[in-house]
Parts: C-alpha cells; sequence; structure tokens
C-alpha cells in the first residue's frame, strides 16, 4: 500500500515560486500547446455537429415525416452520421488529445515530434469527414460501428499510425522509472486501438468471415472500442485528475493494479451478450455473458479505490471544475457497468435486447461516463496550454448541469422506455406497433433531453472559443465554481 | 508497476486472448458451412442470391434499415419471436451463410424481417381480385354480421365479406386504413382512425391466441399486425412498395419514414407503367401523372422478398409443420382465401 513513488503529489502551488518542477512542467504544457488544441478545437467542432445531427436523429424518431424526402437526410443515413461524428469526431478526437497531454506530463518530458499528430489530426480530420460525407450519400457498409467506406478507414487508419508510433516513440524518451497507473491505461488503449481497428476492417472486408460471424465480428469490435479505447482513456484521466486537482496520491495502487488487469482481461471479452439468442453457438454469448458479470470486479476496485482517494474531499467538487466532470464520469462508470451487468442477464435481454435500452446503455458509456471526465480533462488542461483562465464561472455550471440533467434524462427514458417497449414486444398478444407506440412518448422525452445536451455543448463551446481567442481572465487563480470561501484551500484546483 | 516488458506482454496478450476466443474460434467452428441439400443433392439451402437482391442488400444498408429492423427469429423457449409468426423455428448460423454484410439488427422500431419475403402471397405477381383477401379483409371490412372476427388467415367469411360492396366505401378514404389492433383490450387508439363508414368499432377484437369464430381452424391466426384496406396483396412486391413510398398509408401507427427519394414522379407518356404504385388518397399523384419506382427501390424490394427462412434446416427443430399444412404457414396466409 505504499503510494509514495507515485510522481503525482506536487507542491501547493503556494510553497516555492520558482520550483524547477513547477516550470518544467509549465515548459512540457507550452510544448503540447500547438497538437493538443488542435485535437480539441477539431473534436469540438464535430461535438457541435454531432450534436445537431443527433437532435435531428431524435426528433425524426417520433416524426418520422421531418424531412424524410431528401435521400441524404432520411433517418437511416443521419443516425449512423450522428454516431460515427461522435465516437470517432468527438470522442477519438478529444480523447486523443487528452490522451497526448497526459503522455508529455507523465513521461515528463516536452513533447516530441509534434509533426507527426498534427499530421494524424489534419488526416484523422480528413478521414470522419469524408466517412461522415459517405454514409450520407449512401456509402455506408452497414456494419454498425464501422460504417464508414474503405476510403474513409485507409485514412482514418494512416491518421491513427501517426498518432500511435507518436506515443511509443514518447515512451522512450520518459524519465523517471516509475510508470504511473494512468500511463497503463493510455499504452493500452493505443495498442489496443490499431488491433482492433485492422482486426475489424480486415475481417469484415479484406478477408470477410462468413454469415453470422460479420456480427460477432462487428459487436467484438465495438464493445472493446468501448471498452478498450474510449473506456481505457476515460479511467486513465480519471486516475490523473482526480488525485491531481485533490493534492493527494491514489488511494492503492496494488488495487489499481488489480483493477486494470481485471479490465483489460474481462471487458475484452465481453460483447457477445449483444447477440443473446441470436443464430451463434451458445458458448460464445454465455462466454460474453460471463465476462460482463466479472467485470464487477474492476468496476468495484476502480470505484474503491477513487472513492478512498476522495473520501474527505468531496466537498471539493463544489468549486473545482475539473473534478465536478470527473468524479460524475467515474461514478458514470459504475453505473453504465452495473446497468451493463443487468441487460446482459439472459432473463432480462429477452425483453430489452432489440429495445431503446441498448442506446441507452451506449450513451451512459460514451457521454456520461467518457465525455463528462473528458470535458473535466479540458478544463483542467486548457487553461495551462493557453495560459488564460476559463472566463466565467456560470458558463462551466451551466455546462455541468445542462449536461448532467441532459443526459440523466436520457437514460431514464430510454430505460425506462426501453424496458416498456421489450416488454411489450415479449407479449404476443399485442400486435408489435403497440411495442413501438409504448416507447414514443419516452423518445419525446428523450428529445427534451437532447435540448439540454444541445445548450450545454454550444454553451462549452462558445466558451471554448472565448480561451481560443485568448479572451479567458489573466489570473494566477483558476476559475472556481463558486467563491472559495475559506483561505487555505488547494489552490491548484 | 516498473518495467515495461510486463506491460507491453499483459496489453497484447488480454487483446490477443479475447481476439482468438471470440473471432477466431468461432471463425474455426462456424465460419466454413456448406449449403444444405437433401440426398439427390436437390433442394439446396440456402442458395446464393445474385443481381438486384445482392444490389438490394446494399440499398438496405445505405439507408439504415437494420437501425430499426432485424433479421433473427430465437428460439421458441428464449422469446416469442415464433409466436409472433415472425417465423417457423429459429434462425441458425446457415441461414446467413451467403449473406454479406449480415443485417442481425439490434433494434426492433420495426418488424423482424427475417422471414418478410416468406410471408409475400404465393402469386404475388398477378394482381388478381383476390386482393382483397389480404388481412385487410379481416377485422375492419370483415365486420362480418354474425360479430365473429376472422382472422386473417382463417378461411371462411373473409373473402366473401371483403369483395362484397360493404367493404367498398372504406378505400376512398384518405386514411381509410382503419389499423384494427387485435389487442385483447378493446383499443381507443383504433377507433378514432377508422373512417365512420366502417362499423366495426364495437366488435371483439381479434386476439390472436383466442381465434373467436373461427373454429374450424385449429391453428392460431397469424397475427398479422399491418392490415391494409390498399389494393395489393400484403407483403406483395406492390405493397412493399406503396409502404416504402408512404407507410402511413397502410398503417397509421407506423413510425416508419416513407422513402420517397427511392420513387420517381413522372408524367404519364402513352400508357400507365405496369409497376406505377397503387397509390390512394392524398398519395395519389396528380392526374395524368404516375409515381414509379426507381431501379435501387425495385432492388430493395427484390431483396425484401428474398428474406426467407422457412426452408427446414437440419439442425433446427421447426416450431410448426411449415410445408406441411400450408394454412399454418406464414408463406401462405393470405392464400386460403383465394384458395376457396
Amino acid at each position: 500500500m505504499n503510494a509514495t513513488g507515485i510522481p503525482l503529489k506536487e507542491p501547493a502551488v503556494s510553497a516555492v515560486a520558482g520550483d524547477t518542477e513547477q516550470l518544467e512542467r509549465a515548459y512540457i504544457d507550452a510544448s503540447t500547446r500547438v497538437p493538443v488544441l488542435m485535437f480539441y478545437t477539431s473534436a469540438i467542432a464535430w461535438l457541435i455537429l454531432g450534436t445537431l445531427l443527433a437532435g435531428f436523429v431524435s426528433f425524426k424518431l417520433h416524426e418520422p415525416d421531418l424531412l424524410s424526402n431528401i435521400s441524404f437526410l432520411t433517418w437511416g443515413r443521419v443516425r449512423p452520421a450522428h454516431m460515427n461524428v461522435m465516437v470517432y469526431g468527438w470522442a477519438s478526437m478529444a480523447g486523443m488529445g487528452t490522451a497526448i497531454w497526459l503522455m508529455a506530463r507523465l513521461c515528463r518530458t516536452v513533447l516530441r515530434y509534434p509533426l507527426l499528430l498534427l499530421a494524424g489530426a489534419v488526416f484523422w480530420n480528413l478521414g470522419v469527414l469524408l466517412g461522415v460525407g459517405g454514409i450520407l450519400l449512401g456509402d455506408s457498409t452497414g456494419y454498425q460501428w464501422l460504417e464508414f467506406p474503405g476510403y474513409a478507414a485507409i485514412i482514418l487508419f494512416v491518421a491513427y499510425t501517426l498518432v500511435a508510433s507518436w506515443a511509443v516513440l514518447m515512451f522512450r524518451f520518459r524519465r523517471g522509472e516509475q510508470i504511473y497507473i494512468t500511463q497503463w491505461y493510455l499504452l493500452g488503449a493505443f495498442l489496443w486501438f490499431p488491433w482492433l481497428y485492422a482486426a475489424g476492417q480486415l475481417m469484415l472486408f479484406v478477408v470477410p468471415v462468413q454469415g453470422v460471424l460479420q456480427s460477432a465480428v462487428g459487436w467484438w469490435y465495438a464493445n472493446n472500442l468501448l471498452f478498450l479505447w474510449f473506456g481505457a482513456i476515460g479511467l486513465g484521466t480519471a486516475y490523473y485528475m482526480i488525485p491531481k486537482v485533490i493534492g493527494r496520491p491514489v488511494y492503492s495502487y496494488h488495487l489499481a493494479a488489480i483493477g486494470f488487469w481485471s479490465y483489460a482481461l474481462f471487458s475484452s471479452w465481453t460483447g457477445m451478450q449483444r447477440l443473446v439468442d441470436g443464430p451463434f453457438p451458445a458458448w460464445m454469448i454465455t462466454a460474453s455473458i460471463s465476462a460482463t458479470i466479472l467485470t464487477i470486479i474492476p468496476v468495484a476496485t476502480v470505484g474503491l479505490n477513487h472513492h478512498m482517494t476522495m473520501q474527505g474531499y468531496f466537498p471539493l467538487m463544489r468549486y473545482s471544475p475539473t473534478l465536478r466532470f470527473t468524479v460524475f464520469g467515474a461514478m458514470s462508470y459504475t453505473i453504465f457497468s452495473l446497468i451493463g451487468v443487468l441487460i446482459s442477464l439472459r432473463s432480462v435481454a429477452r425483453y430489452v435486447n432489440f429495445s431503446q435500452a441498448s442506446i441507452a446503455y451506449s450513451h451512459l458509456g460514451l457521454y456520461a461516463f467518457f465525455t463528462m471526465v473528458i470535458f473535466g480533462s479540458m478544463y483542467y488542461i486548457v487553461p495551462r496550454l493557453i495560459g488564460r483562465e476559463w472566463r466565467y464561472a456560470s458558463l462551466i455550471k451551466l455546462h455541468f448541469w445542462a449536461s448532467a440533467y441532459g443526459i440523466g434524462l436520457m437514460t431514464l427514458m430510454l430505460l425506462a422506455g426501453g424496458f416498456l417497449q421489450g416488454a411489450n414486444m415479449e407479449d404476443p398478444s399485442l400486435v408489435f406497433s403497440e411495442s413501438t407506440e409504448t416507447v414514443l412518448p419516452y423518445l419525446r422525452g428523450r428529445s427534451l433531453a437532447g435540448i439540454l445536451l444541445t445548450a450545454s455543448h454550444f454553451i462549452f463551446a462558445y466558451h471554448f472559443g472565448l480561451m481560443l481567442l485568448g479572451l479567458g481572465r489573466k489570473s494566477t487563480v483558476p476559475t472556481f465554481l463558486n467563491p472559495v470561501e475559506a483561505e487555505g484551500e488547494e489552490a491548484h484546483l | 508497476m516498473k518495467g515495461l516488458a510486463p506491460l507491453f506482454l499483459g496489453i497484447f496478450g488480454t487483446l490477443a486472448f479475447s481476439w482468438m476466443g471470440l473471432t477466431v474460434i468461432p471463425n474455426w467452428q462456424i465460419g466454413h458451412l456448406n449449403p444444405q441439400s437433401d440426398e439427390e443433392g436437390t433442394d439446396t439451402y440456402p442458395m446464393p442470391q445474385s443481381g438486384m437482391v445482392e444490389r438490394g442488400a446494399h440499398v438496405y444498408a445505405a439507408n439504415g434499415c437494420i437501425y430499426c429492423h432485424s433479421q433473427q427469429v430465437r428460439a421458441d423457449y428464449s422469446a416469442d419471436d415464433i409466436e409472433r409468426k415472425w417465423g417457423d423455428r429459429r434462425s441458425a448460423p446457415r441461414d446467413y451463410i451467403f449473406e454479406r454484410p449480415v443485417f442481425l439488427g439490434k433494434m426492433r422500431m420495426g418488424q423482424d424481417l427475417a422471414n418478410i419475403g416468406a410471408r409475400a402471397p404465393v402469386e404475388q405477381e398477378s394482381p388478381q381480385p383476390a386482393g382483397a383477401a389480404t388481412p385487410a379483409a379481416s377485422p375492419a371490412a370483415g365486420a362480418a354480421p354474425s360479430g365473429a372476427s376472422p382472422g386473417p388467415g382463417s378461411p371462411s367469411p373473409a373473402s366473401s365479406a371483403a369483395a362484397s360492396p360493404a367493404a367498398a366505401p372504406t378505400s376512398p378514404a384518405p386514411n381509410a386504413s382503419p389499423i384494427s389492433k387485435p389487442s385483447t383490450s378493446p383499443s381507443p387508439a383504433g377507433s378514432p382512425a377508422a373512417p365512420p363508414s366502417v362499423p366495426h368499432p364495437n366488435e371483439p377484437p381479434t386476439s390472436p391466441s383466442a381465434p373467436v369464430a373461427a373454429g374450424a381452424s385449429p391453428t392460431p391466426v397469424p397475427p398479422w399486425p399491418e392490415v391494409t384496406t390498399g389494393e395489393p396483396p400484403m407483403y406483395s412486391a406492390a405493397w412493399h412498395h406503396v409502404h416504402l413510398y408512404s407507410p402511413r398509408s397502410i398503417n397509421v401507427d407506423s413510425d416508419m419514414p416513407a422513402y420517397r427519394f427511392l420513387y420517381q414522379t413522372r408524367r404519364i407518356s402513352d400508357a400507365p407503367s405496369a409497376d406505377a404504385l397503387h397509390l390512394t388518397g392524398a398519395d395519389m399523384p396528380r392526374e395524368g401523372w404516375e409515381i414509379v419506382p426507381t431501379f435501387d427501390a425495385k432492388c430493395l424490394v427484390a431483396y425484401l422478398m428474398s428474406l426467407n427462412q422457412s426452408h427446414p434446416l437440419k439442425e433446427v427443430r421447426s416450431a410448426a409443420p411449415a410445408p406441411a399444412s400450408p394454412a399454418t404457414s406464414p408463406a401462405s396466409s393470405p392464400a386460403p382465401a383465394p384458395a376457396k
């Protein structure tokens, strides 16, 4: 339980002004400015586009005649466009931005080879742009989560190779023997993603597997993308931000190791539970259901670790935007995983397998957990890149509450609606359309949640734009959500 | 954690384990299936599809049908798909060996389509008057004096009632698709939609599990939820075109978007085209114009008509003796009436 070796604990800012470590960190931060901001800016642009598409998708689901006569605005094209913009445009780019910054900091070396990253960002944007355009023009491949047509997928892969090779190079220049928990997750994410993506592309398009195995490969890819790419980046970021902001080392290093390895082992075996009762050998599905249940182990260890780290420091969420977003995300990770376990059980899956509940599950993972953690990290990182503090505490608060209520409402609506939809579907005395009609009011509620989320994203994008334009506050004190009453609060919130 | 080697090995090993377990080994187990055929080597199933069907699958993918429609029938012990008459047996890996991409689907905002082609009327090419014998005939039009509500598949009064002039007044109304909802409770939702001319509101709705008066038929009546007063027989090619062009003209409760961009409105040159859509009400084109499917739409419908898993498979137990008694098979559900 010796946690003293963690290179996190830094002296409070107030300690020594000209502290060398402090200077060094500022130097490292400055070296990451251009690449990280490039990833962040692109990500936020995609976030806005994806949000608009999402609202469109949500409204069209209960108003099917809305602009349905235009081929590229038909629901079945806008939906995958939204999904891919969010997954590859927003989440992946924002995640990579945060990961790059964390890598540089934790390797304790200035960012080298920035051109690799810049080229990576350019190509990645190009890939997403072509892919989304392709989907809207009717070029979708028809595989969920891998809808991008081949020409876009190749570009994405090239872009990714640039970023990943940068990450591996950075590791060679790292200083210090210790590899911090966050680095395990980040290194894992950077190495897992290319394998996942290449395996998905190869087994579906280059040497396609037969019949139903395409679905198995597709869900294996999608689930692992969720866990081993987004999940790993999200957890790694939380492992950095929470101890950093409260100025206290992680509760237990050993617990973190158990959490990491059980996470890598069990969550990578999930995925087939989404095909429950489908035309597959039963052992595949059972294996994934078991693995899903076993993910309780990493969830419990990670949750416990974060909780014990935060113990006594929860009141700081009142002040620090980063902490508030990150803790929300970390708690959502627990909820996300537990709901994942619940809906994977055969007796439950029978009812919810083909319902809106699975949409709730994806949004819990990608938004309530991952996106919120990434928002938190952006609130921490961007001021350190730009040298200005966030301008309005009120906007941060609005952003948080709109996001939190938005995703909460959306999850509730989709889960409740999904369970009712599934129950009606499984009642053969009701006509089928009864089940879709049942869920419609909940889908309208979801649209309401979508409006909240749209507002929150526009607020955040506006605030981020102000920062980019150098209109942040010039101050050495970070922007707190609420005025800090007591003197001697941790200053590096 | 010290040292990169264990970290790298662990990261590599965990994913390798999962990749082997969930993709490579299944591929070894069920990745090289062949079609089955009987002793003489005839009656091969499944057969590779080609031409329009293949292109239709791409239209299906391009327009995201998979986000609302699944194509898999779950076993009777794990779900009620078979009871819903979405198939006679569960789907098996062999059903999909020629599908690429495979559209198992994860959402049912619309019906399962695994057997949509099997539900087509037998002679879907000929627009015979028996079109009236579609399920349309059932509760609404077939508001038979007896109060019996014949289910779509029940042989007795359906065809005669539908053919009778009593049914005629229902069709001209714009939304003349009184969706009869065979729900167990008298559904208030169905009634307002019904045109006043339809004398059915008081009629006891059909319950699929309890065929009321169709005592002659011992099998449960297929609960086709959608009931059409449109002219083409349900699930025929012409029906699919009307449904794709204007879903709510067939089922007011439908939540499906219209796919009008797959259709072309054009002036009738000399004679109306054979494949022009039989539209009613507000969807009708102006005088002298007609609406015809584009090639993509034809391919899509050809693809839908090809979806058929009714062929028995040796490895799967069929819930119903499908080919033995055509009356119970979904494939022929609309057919019995003309046969009579």
